[in-house]
């Protein structure tokens, strides 16, 4: 397993304070994200760490759910609701054929939460516009392990090393996704005035996750659908 | 709860009167919660990774601020700690201590929460910050905070500690414990250098701005979590133990008793013979029940011991003194409550009628324990090996029984077996399964007789008779026997006095170097059971 430690910020959040109407981002520090073999661990960290967002942001009768995860010793926490697990589920099953069939490249999963509201209701069109209260990024970088070249001689000895490198990786991650969580923690509760009423269910939200059909060489190929709902909703958007 | 939710737009409409009374009684709501969410992963028990029950379980208070603590639960413990007052900081201490060390010198806190709620400093300051403040928008904030809460104690490494000290059935060299006050000694430097402060944003309030931090250490590399036992060690003070280490041991008087008792029948003694029974066995102990031996008589419904003698000794030419042992359905005694001259007849009866299943009563009595034998041998297996035509003669110890019967219980009908420790003993008050029915028991004729002698025997009505009673009826014929040189006694008058006619005859008619003979006849025989009892015994022990 190769580890690769990215300057990158990991994850941003982006709330818009109806008081102010001004967005707003705050950046912490680098993720350090390792691509196992075994595919089903990068399913963990990102679940993880939707699956935390959701816990603070669903305001309504939760049942807590605490989840193992497969590969590091981190322990979240699930709202507890299947429909809110499968939907995460499947989103993070396409972020993951999505990275492997662009390994090493950065991306980037975004969970936004809105409100709908009639715009212009018409007599045959009623539409209906999307009032994004709070998002959050979460960008990973995700690099395929390398294949070193194999010798009759010390064999195990490059085993014996990559199981060092493995483990000490691990425990950098453990702490690095604990570090993440920590800034979910205090992003969610800094910033609460902008909540919307507590409804009787999950707030409106969307993940977005990077596209195949996307057009752009950027990795933000996806961001380009982001910054037009930004707009079309009416609120400045800057980063 | 339902009113404190919010609604849109609600800004200010807490009121002033309105949103502090909905502050008290949020806010000490609030303080409980944290509480018991903090107790519930830092109180290591083995249940403590049980599921949540449905949604249909929650109660009321669960729903406080939409998080139900259920997986896992607080301990039971929590329930009785005071509720906190939203006057004095609430200060719960994690630390790790080594187990079995006792008092708090070794102990290490590991996290220090703290939930308070700190007032206004003025009055003017509260009316300045409260006032308008909707205590619906302070419960949702209370909500968010609670949240980060409950998901920040499975982030802190703590956590593991208390996961690796749930592990059910082992024993850590560390254990996890809490103290919850109002205050806390403050950490030394040494301390405060491994320590890490994590703050959440805190929540206005009517009352004050609700507070929540944690101290915690940044790493529990040095402990070393080492399994130092399995289960914990618990004696059983009730355990009863096979036939094979004392058979005749008496039943404790828990078994006995019906009520609340985790036994499946309280008066069948549950031993290692028996089909596998809920045997209430301490955390990690497993009930072992050996292979029952093979020469003992099984708890069937018709216990081998007298059904034995029965397949036996049904139609053979049993000595004088003993009757065909039938299966046995019931105590002699039974039948002797109608004679009272019988009781000093009949042994105590076979168990095999005593429940009609097993027969492994458990009625402790006086009769029974003086019946115990220190060397195991049962009778009951001396009488199943009993070759045909064999002598069977009482003991001393049988004799002494019988008249430990007597003593013991002045009820004819008090029904014993001494053939083994698992032929329980009948209840003096269960009259109503007294076994034996009166009917089956009938004195065989003289000892060491072959068929010619039984003309005058009565036995062959009923095939229930046992060897005990048989006996028993012999000694009693000895004892009430006339002089030999009475020169009233007549074989017809001694017929006429006997209870059972016939036999008794025969016996009175006999002289005294006959009887013993025959006497001797019968220790020979009884030395050649014990024997053979004593090697099979040993066979069963060698094969267990």
């Amino acid at each position: 397993m190769n580890s690769y430690i990215s300057q990158w910020t990991p994850i941003s959040f982006l709330a818009s304070d109806p008081t102010v109407r001004r967005n707003w981002s705050i950046s912490v520090c680098p993720l350090c994200y390792i691509a196992p073999a075994n595919g089903y661990a990068k399913y963990d960290y990102a679940a993880g760490i939707l699956h935390t967002i959701f816990f603070h942001r669903t305001l309504s009768l939760v049942r807590p759910k605490d989840v193992d995860c497969k590969f590091l010793e981190i322990t979240y926490v699930q709202c507890g609701l299947p429909e809110l697990e499968k939907e995460i589920d499947e989103k993070i099953e396409q972020f993951i054929a999505w990275v492997e069939k662009h390994p090493n490249r950065r991306s980037q999963v975004c969970l936004s939460f809105f409100d709908e509201k009639s715009k212009n209701p018409g007599w045959f069109v009623n539409k209906t516009e999307r009032i994004y209260w709070e998002q959050w990024f979460i960008n990973l970088h995700i690099t395929s392990p390398k294949r070193k070249s194999n010798s009759s001689k010390g064999l195990t000895d490059i085993g014996w090393n990559a199981l060092v490198e493995t483990s000490s990786r691990c425990a950098a991650l453990e702490s690095s996704i604990n570090e993440v969580l920590f800034q979910i923690i205090n992003f969610a509760n800094e910033k609460k005035d902008h909540i919307p009423a507590i409804p009787d269910r999950i707030f409106n939200h969307e993940i977005m996750i990077p596209r195949d059909d996307s057009s752009s060489d950027s990795v933000f190929g996806w961001n380009t659908d982001v910054i037009r709902r930004v707009l079309n909703s009416g609120h400045p958007y800057s980063l | 709860m339902a009113s404190l939710s919010d609604s849109a737009g609600a800004g200010g409409g807490g009121g002033g009167g309105g949103g502090r009374a909905g502050a008290e009684l949020m806010v000490p709501q609030f303080m409980h919660k944290a509480l018991h969410a903090i107790l519930a992963v830092r109180t290591p028990r083995p249940h403590a990774s049980a599921p949540a029950p449905p949604a249909a379980a929650f109660r009321r208070r669960d729903r406080w601020f939409h998080l139900p603590l259920h997986a896992p639960p607080p301990p039971p413990a929590a329930e009785h700690l005071p509720e906190p007052s939203p006057a004095e900081p609430l200060v719960v201490d994690v630390y790790l201590a080594p187990s079995g060390g006792g008092g708090g010198a070794e102990e290490v806190v590991v996290e220090r929460w703290t939930v308070a709620c700190e007032p206004w400093p003025s009055p003017a300051a509260a009316a300045a910050v409260g006032e308008g403040l909707a205590v619906n928008r302070a419960y949702k904030r209370c909500i968010t905070l609670l949240r980060s809460l409950y998901a920040a104690l499975r982030f802190l490494p703590a956590y593991r500690a208390f996961r690796t000290l749930c592990a059910s059935g082992q024993v850590y060299n560390y254990e996890m414990g809490h103290r919850v006050g109002s205050f806390a000694t403050p950490f030394t430097r040494d301390e405060e250098a491994t320590m890490r402060t994590s703050r959440f944003a805190p929540v206005e309030t009517q009352l004050g701005r609700l507070v929540v931090s944690v101290q915690y250490r940044r790493t529990l590399a040095d402990f070393n979590f080492e399994v130092t036992s399995l289960a914990p060690a618990a004696i059983i003070t009730d355990y009863v133990g096979s036939p094979a280490a004392e058979p005749m041991r008496a039943f404790p008087p828990s078994l006995t008793e019906a009520a609340g008792s985790p036994f499946p029948q309280p008066s069948r003694r549950p031993n290692s013979w028996a089909s596998p029974a809920p045997w209430p066995h301490t955390l990690g102990q497993q009930p072992k029940f050996s292979p029952p031996p093979t020469h003992y008589a099984s708890p069937t419904p018709s216990p081998p011991t007298f059904g034995y003698l029965h397949s036996r000794f049904s139609g053979e030419t049993a000595p004088m003194s003993i009757p065909q042992g039938g299966g046995g359905r019931g105590p002699v005694h039974h039948r002797n409550m109608s004679e009272p001259t019988r009781a000093f007849m009949f042994p105590p009866p076979s168990p095999k009628g005593l429940r009609g299943e097993a027969g492994m009563q458990e009625s402790p009595t006086e009769t029974n324990r003086s019946f115990k034998r220190a060397d195991g041998i049962r009778m009951g297996d001396l009488y199943a090996n009993l070759p045909s035509g064999s002598k069977i003669k009482d003991s001393r110890d049988e004799s002494g029984r019988f008249s430990g019967v007597f003593s013991s219980s002045g009820s004819p009908r008090l029904g014993f077996s001494r053939s083994s420790s698992r032929l329980s003993m009948q209840d003096d008050t269960d009259d109503a399964d007294f076994p034996f029915a009166v009917d089956d028991v009938y004195p065989d004729s003289r000892p060491g007789s072959s068929g010619g002698k039984d003309a005058g025997d009565q036995a062959g009505s009923s095939s229930h008779k046992s060897q005990d009673a048989a006996v028993g009826y012999l000694v009693h014929l000895l004892k009430s026997a006339r002089p030999l040189r009475d020169s009233a006694y007549s074989p017809h008058t001694s017929r006429a006095e006997s209870i059972e006619a016939g036999s008794t005859s025969s016996f009175m008619s006999r002289r005294t170097c006959d009887a013993l003979e025959e006497l001797e006849s019968f220790r020979e025989i009884k030395e050649n059971l014990l024997a053979r009892s004593r090697s099979r015994l040993q066979d069963s022990l060698d094969k267990l």
